[in-house]
C-alpha cells in the first residue's frame, strides 16, 4: 500500500502535479504495452495462406500448386515443387515468375532434361498452356482463374484485422501527446522545441499513415513500431538535449523518403535487381570516402563532416551491403556467385578495421552470416563453415591487432566482466554508472528528465537502454526490446509464404543487423558483452543510424505479403480488395 | 524457397539470444539492484560523496553513527574506536560495508519506484552489537593485537566484535610517518571476520569431535604421555610428562601426545569431514561482512604433520567468527543460530528489514556436543578459573598457537552452557603468550559485560 502511495508523493507529499506524474508514469508504460502488444497480434497473428500463382497439371490430372514466385522444382522433399519420380534430379529446375506475370524455367540440375513444348531448354520462358518435360515427366503450366484469384484474396487474413492499426496509431499518439507534456512539465527551457518536434513527428505518422490508405494498404504495425521506438528515443533527445530533436526529425524525414523510394523499387523485383550492382558501387564509394576524409570521433575514424553535416558512412552501407547480398533463386542455384560477396564483406571488413570500428564489424558480419546461410542453402554445407570459420579467424585475429594497438579498445576489453572493480575509470565507468542508474529508475522510472544518465557522455546512443531503463522504467526497456524482437520474427514468420528468395534474404539480413545491434547496445550497457559502442535501431540518438533503419524497413515491407497490408509488395489480384 | 525460409531461423535465433539475454538481465535486476543503486558514488543516492543513509545504533538505542551531522560517530571517544571496524572510517580504509549493505533499505529505495520515493532523511539502522561491551572488549585487550567475539547462539545476535588494535575516526593517526613501533600494524583489517589464525590447541575441540563422531567409545580410553612421542621418525612435545590420563584429563592438560595418537587413529579422512562440517575452510557472509576462509590442507601431510594438525599446528587456520559459531553448535546440540549483527532497519519509520533467523547446518551429532560440553566445563573447572563465573556453567579451551619466531597467539574459546546467556565466545590475542593466561580474563571481562547488558534488557 505504501509503494502504490509512494508513486503519487512529491518532494512536498501529494500536490495534483505529484498525483499526475505519479499516474502518468503507471499510464506510459500501459500504453506502451497496449501499443506493442497490438502490432504484435497484429504481426504474429495472421494466418499463413499460402499464394497460389499458377498450377501444373500432370498428364495424371493431377494438379500441383505453384505458390512463390521462385520455386525449386525436384525430387528432395525441400523442393517447393516435390516430384517424386526417379528420373526427376533432386535439384532440377527453378520455376520464375516475372515482373509482368510471366513465366520462365530454368534448368539447374537437370543436364539437359529440361525440355518446353519438345525443346530442351536452359532458361527460357514459359506461357501457360505450355508442355513442360522435367526427364520425360510431363506437366502443363494452368494460370489461375479470377475468380480463384478471389475467393484466395478474401479467405488470406487481411493486415490489421481486428487489430486496427489506425486505432493502434492514435493510442501512440495519445502516448506521444503525454510524453510531450510530461516533457515540457519537467524541463523550464526549450519546451517550444519539445512540443514543436513531437508536433511534426505525430504530422508526419498520420501522413504516412493515410497516404498509404490512399493506395489501398492498410498494414501500418512495422511503421507504428518504428514511431514508437522513435517516441522514446525523442523524448531522451528532448529530456538531455532538445537541441538534437530537430536534427532526428530531419533524418527521419530523410530516412521515409528512402524507405518509400526503396519500398517502392522492391515491388519490382527486376528494378530491385538491378539496384543491386548500383548499391554494390555506392558501397564502395561511401567507404572509400570514409577513408579518405574520416574523422576520428570516441576512437574510430568512421565519421565524415560535409558542410557542417556529419554523417557515419557505415550506416548506409547497411543498406547496400543488403541489396548487394539479396538474390533471387534462379541465381542462387544456378550461379552460385558467393565468392564475389564474400570478397564484398572482405573488403568492408578491411575498411572497418583500419577505420577502427568494430562494433559496426561484428554487425556486418552477422549481417554477412545472414545472406551466406541463406544463399547457401543448395550448398554443400560444409563449405558454408569453412567460409564462416575462416572470417571468424579474421575478425578474432583484428579484434587482437586492436586490442593490443589501440588503448581504448583494451580499456573496454579488460573491464569487462568485472567492471565493479572498475567504477571510476575507463574500463568500468560506463557500466556501472549505467547499472546504478537502472537499478535507481526501478520498474517505472523516474520520470522524463529526470534522471542522471543525460550528463554522461553517449548516453542516449552507446548507453541508451540504461537511459530508458532509468528515466521511463525498466518495464519500457523491456518492451523496447520486444518491439525489435517482434520485428525479427514477423519476417521469419512471413517467410513461409515469401514470393521471392529476394526480398527474404534482405528482411532477414537486415533483421539480424538489427537484433545484433540490439544485443551488442544492451548487454554492452549491462556489461554481459565488451561495450563496443553501437546504436539501438530508432532509439540511440544519430542521424546515419536513423536513415539506414528506415531503409531498412523497406525489405520488411517487402515481405509482408498480407491481403492489401504493405505498399511495397503489388496487390495480388487486379484491383485488389476494394471491399 | 523452401530451404531459403527454413534458414531465416538465423534471424529467430538472434531474437531468441537477445530475448534469453534480456531475461538474464531483468533476473539480476531483481536480485542485484540494491547493491546497484547503493554503490559508493551512485549518483542518485550519494550528495557531494556522501551518503545520507541515516543513524546507525546499537542494541541499546545508543547511536554510534550519524549521517546527519556530517558523517559523525558517537560522542565518546572509547565507543568511535571500538566500533569503528563496524562503521568505517572517513577515509574509507576501513570500508563501511554494514552502510553500503543496507543503504537501500535505509533510503526507502525499493525496486517499483527506483529511488524516486527515496526519503531526503535516512533511516534506522539496529545492530546487536553493544557498545558498551564493544568498550570493555577493546579495554582488556589493552593495546594487543587480536579480537574478541561474543554471540547469542541461540538467536544469533552478535554482542561483540572487537578487533584491536583500532583508532578514533574523528581523530585517525598518520600512519605514514613510523613513531608507531608497529602498533598499528593492519589496523584497517577487521580481525574478527577477516583475519584467519593459527588455532593452537583450541582446535583439538575439532579433532576431538571428529574422534568422538567415529568413535564414541574414545571417551573411555585412557592416554599414557612421556612427555614426547615419536610419530614417523619425529618428535611430538608436551612440556611435561603427563603420565596416564583419562580422555577428559587429556584434554584439560591439552596434552599433545594424546591428541598425535587420537589424530592418528582418526586419519586424514575423519578430520577433513569435521572440518567441513564446521565449514572451517567457507567463506560465512554476516550482513555485508564476509569472513576469511579457515585451512586445512592435509593432502601432502605425513603421518608426523597429521599429528600436529590435530592439534592445531601445522598449516592449520581459523576465522574466529567462524570458530565462534562452532563453539555455539557444541553449545546447543550440534546445531547454532547463524551469526548477525542487524536485527532491523527501518525507513521514515516504517520498518523496512528485519534479521532472518536461521540455523547453521549439523556440525556434529547431538551425543558429541553433550560429551564435549561436560569436556569443556572440566577444563574451565580445573584449569580456567580466571573464566569462572559464579553461578554460571562457562565451558572452554585454550590454545597457545607458536607461530613462527614471533611470540605466540593465545586462543581462547568456549560458551556459557545457560538458558538465559546463551553465550559463545572467542578471545585471540596476538602474541598474547599462553592462551588461558591471556585470554580468560579477557573472555570473563567481556561475557560479564554482555550479561549485564542482557540483564538490564
Amino acid at each position: 500500500m505504501n509503494i502504490i502511495l509512494d508513486f503519487f508523493r512529491g518532494q512536498d507529499g501529494f500536490t495534483v502535479l505529484s498525483i499526475y506524474h505519479g499516474t502518468l508514469r503507471l499510464v506510459l508504460p500501459l500504453m506502451a504495452l497496449l501499443i506493442v502488444f497490438r502490432s504484435a497480434r497484429s504481426l504474429l497473428g495472421f494466418r499463413r495462406e499460402p499464394e497460389v500463382w499458377a498450377w501444373l497439371r500432370l498428364a495424371t490430372g493431377e494438379l500441383l500448386p505453384v505458390t512463390h514466385w521462385e520455386n525449386l522444382m525436384g525430387r528432395k522433399k525441400s523442393a517447393d515443387i516435390v516430384l517424386n519420380f526417379a528420373t526427376v534430379s533432386k535439384n532440377h529446375a527453378v520455376l520464375t515468375r516475372l515482373d509482368d506475370g510471366g513465366w520462365s524455367i530454368t534448368d539447374i540440375g537437370a543436364k539437359g532434361k529440361l525440355e518446353v513444348n519438345g525443346r530442351r531448354v536452359l532458361s527460357g520462358p514459359v506461357n501457360y498452356g505450355d508442355r513442360i518435360s522435367l526427364a520425360g515427366l510431363e506437366m502443363v503450366l494452368e494460370p489461375v482463374s479470377r475468380q480463384e484469384a478471389k475467393l484466395q484474396a478474401d479467405s488470406r487474413t487481411k493486415a490489421g484485422k481486428g487489430n486496427s492499426p489506425g486505432l493502434t496509431l492514435l493510442l501512440l499518439t495519445l502516448f506521444q501527446l503525454l510524453v510531450t507534456v510530461e516533457l515540457i512539465l519537467n524541463r523550464t527551457e526549450d519546451r517550444v522545441t519539445i512540443m514543436t518536434s513531437f508536433g511534426i513527428l505525430i504530422c508526419i505518422q498520420w501522413i504516412l499513415f493515410f497516404g498509404q490508405k490512399l493506395i489501398r494498404r492498410s498494414g501500418f504495425e512495422v511503421e507504428t513500431i518504428a514511431f514508437f521506438l522513435i517516441s522514446i528515443g525523442l523524448g531522451i533527445c528532448g529530456a538531455g538535449n532538445p537541441g538534437e530533436m530537430y536534427k532526428q526529425l530531419i533524418s527521419m524525414g530523410i530516412g521515409i523518403a528512402m524507405f518509400l523510394g526503396l519500398g517502392f523499387c522492391l515491388r519490382d523485383l527486376e528494378t530491385a535487381k538491378r539496384l543491386r550492382y548500383l548499391a554494390a558501387g555506392f558501397g564502395v564509394l561511401l567507404f572509400l570516402a570514409n577513408l579518405a576524409l574520416g574523422r576520428t570521433i570516441n576512437g574510430s575514424r568512421n565519421w565524415i563532416f560535409i558542410g557542417g553535416f556529419s554523417f557515419q558512412p557505415s550506416e548506409l552501407v547497411k543498406l547496400c551491403f543488403i541489396l548487394t547480398g539479396a538474390s533471387t533463386m534462379d541465381r542462387i542455384v544456378t550461379r552460385r556467385n558467393l565468392l564475389a560477396f564474400v570478397f564484398y564483406m572482405a573488403f568492408i571488413g578491411a575498411c572497418l578495421v583500419v577505420l577502427n570500428d568494430f562494433g559496426s564489424a561484428a554487425i556486418f558480419f552477422v549481417g554477412f552470416l545472414a545472406i551466406a546461410l541463406l544463399r547457401s542453402s543448395s550448398y554443400p554445407s560444409g563449405m558454408l563453415v569453412l567460409v564462416g570459420v575462416g572470417m571468424m579467424a579474421v575478425l578474432v585475429l583484428a579484434a587482437v591487432l586492436a586490442i593490443e594497438h589501440f588503448p581504448h579498445v583494451a580499456d573496454r576489453f579488460s573491464g569487462y566482466g568485472h567492471v565493479w572493480e572498475h567504477p571510476f575509470d575507463n574500463k568500468g565507468y560506463q557500466q556501472t554508472h549505467s547499472l546504478m542508474c537502472i537499478a535507481a529508475g526501478g520498474l517505472f522510472g523516474l520520470g522524463l528528465g529526470k534522471g542522471w544518465m543525460r550528463y554522461m557522455a553517449a548516453s542516449d546512443t552507446d548507453l541508451v537502454f540504461a537511459y530508458v531503463c532509468e528515466e521511463w522504467g525498466l518495464i519500457m526497456g523491456v518492451l523496447m526490446i520486444f518491439a525489435l524482437a517482434m520485428l525479427g520474427l514477423f519476417v521469419v514468420r512471413s517467410s513461409k509464404v515469401a514470393r521471392s528468395s529476394f526480398y527474404t534474404i534482405g528482411a532477414t539480413a537486415a533483421m539480424s543487423i538489427w537484433m545484433v545491434q540490439a544485443i551488442l547496445n544492451v548487454f554492452g550497457t549491462v556489461d554481459f558483452l565488451p561495450l563496443t559502442g553501437v546504436t539501438f535501431p530508432f532509439v540511440s540518438n544519430g542521424g546515419s543510424s536513423m536513415m539506414s533503419c528506415w531503409a531498412m524497413m523497406a525489405f520488411l515491407k517487402a515481405c509482408d505479403t498480407r491481403q492489401n497490408a504493405s505498399f511495397a509488395v503489388k496487390l495480388s489480384t487486379k484491383g485488389g480488395d476494394r471491399g | 524457397m523452401k530451404s531459403i525460409s527454413a534458414r531465416t531461423s538465423f534471424a529467430l535465433i538472434l531474437a531468441s539470444i537477445l530475448l534469453f539475454g534480456l531475461l538474464s538481465f531483468v533476473i539480476r535486476f531483481f536480485l542485484y539492484a540494491d547493491r546497484w543503486v547503493s554503490f559508493v558514488g551512485s549518483p542518485h543516492v550519494y550528495t557531494n560523496g556522501r551518503l545520507d543513509t541515516g543513524d546507525i545504533l546499537d542494541r541499546s538505542g545508543e547511536v554510534l553513527y550519524s549521517s546527519d551531522r556530517d558523517q559523525s560517530y558517537s560522542d565518546n571517544v572509547l565507543i568511535r574506536t571500538a566500533t569503528l571496524h563496524l562503521l568505517g572510517d572517513r577515509e574509507g580504509n576501513i570500508p563501511a560495508r554494514l552502510i553500503s549493505s543496507f543503504a537501500s533499505k535505509l533510503f526507502g529505495y525499493n525496486k517499483l519506484t527506483g529511488t524516486s520515493a527515496m526519503e531526503t532523511k535516512g533511516g534506522e539502522l539496529h545492530l546487536s552489537v553493544s557498545a558498551q561491551v564493544q568498550a570493555i572488549a577493546l579495554q582488556a585487550m589493552n593495546g594487543r593485537k587480536g579480537t574478541v567475539g561474543v554471540y547469542n547462539y541461540r538467536s544469533g545476535e552478535i554482542l561483540c566484535a572487537v578487533s584491536s588494535p583500532s583508532f578514533d575516526p574523528l581523530n585517525p593517526p598518520n600512519l605514514d610517518s613510523d613513531n608507531f613501533d608497529g602498533r598499528y600494524d593492519g589496523v584497517y583489517v577487521y580481525r574478527f571476520f577477516r583475519s584467519a589464525y593459527t588455532p593452537g590447541s583450541i582446535f583439538k575441540l575439532t579433532t576431538l569431535a571428529a574422534a568422538l563422531e567415529q568413535d564414541p567409545a574414545i571417551q573411555n580410553e585412557s592416554f599414557n604421555c612421556s612427555g614426547s612421542l615419536i610419530v614417523n621418525g619425529e618428535r611430538i612435545t608436551c612440556p611435561r610428562a603427563h603420565g596416564t590420563q583419562s580422555l577428559e584429563d587429556a584434554l584439560a592438560n591439552s596434552c599433545n601426545c594424546a591428541f598425535a595418537q587420537i589424530t592418528g587413529e582418526l586419519g586424514k579422512e575423519g578430520l577433513l569431514k569435521q572440518a567441513k562440517a564446521i565449514r572451517l575452510e567457507e567463506k560465512l557472509s554476516v550482513d555485508g561482512f564476509s569472513t576469511a576462509r579457515g585451512h586445512l590442507d592435509l593432502s601432502e601431510a605425513d603421518e608426523n604433520a597429521l599429528a600436529w594438525a590435530g592439534i592445531g599446528q601445522y598449516t592449520d587456520q581459523i576465522n574466529p567468527c567462524q570458530y565462534m559459531v562452532f563453539m555455539g553448535a557444541i553449545a546447543n546440540g550440534g546445531i547454532a543460530a547463524e551469526p548477525w549483527l542487524v536485527s532491523s532497519a527501518s525507513c521514515a519509520g516504517r520498518e523496512s528489514y528485519r534479521a532472518d533467523r536461521q540455523q547453521t547446518p549439523r556440525m556434529l551429532s547431538e551425543q558429541t556436543a553433550k560429551i564435549l560440553r561436560g569436556l569443556m566445563r572440566h577444563n574451565v573447572e580445573t584449569m580456567y578459573g580466571a573464566v569462572d563465573i559464579p553461578g554460571l556453567p562457562v565451558c572452554a579451551k585454550s590454545g597457545t598457537a607458536e607461530v613462527g619466531s614471533d611470540a605466540n597467539t593465545a586462543t581462547f574459546a568456549g560458551f556459557v552452557a545457560s538458558e538465559r546467556y546463551p553465550l559463545a565466545f572467542i578471545v585471540v590475542v596476538e602474541s598474547g603468550g599462553a592462551g588461558s593466561v591471556a585470554g580468560a580474563p579477557i573472555a570473563r571481562t567481556v561475557l560479564e559485560s554482555c550479561i549485564n547488558v542482557m540483564d538490564g534488557e
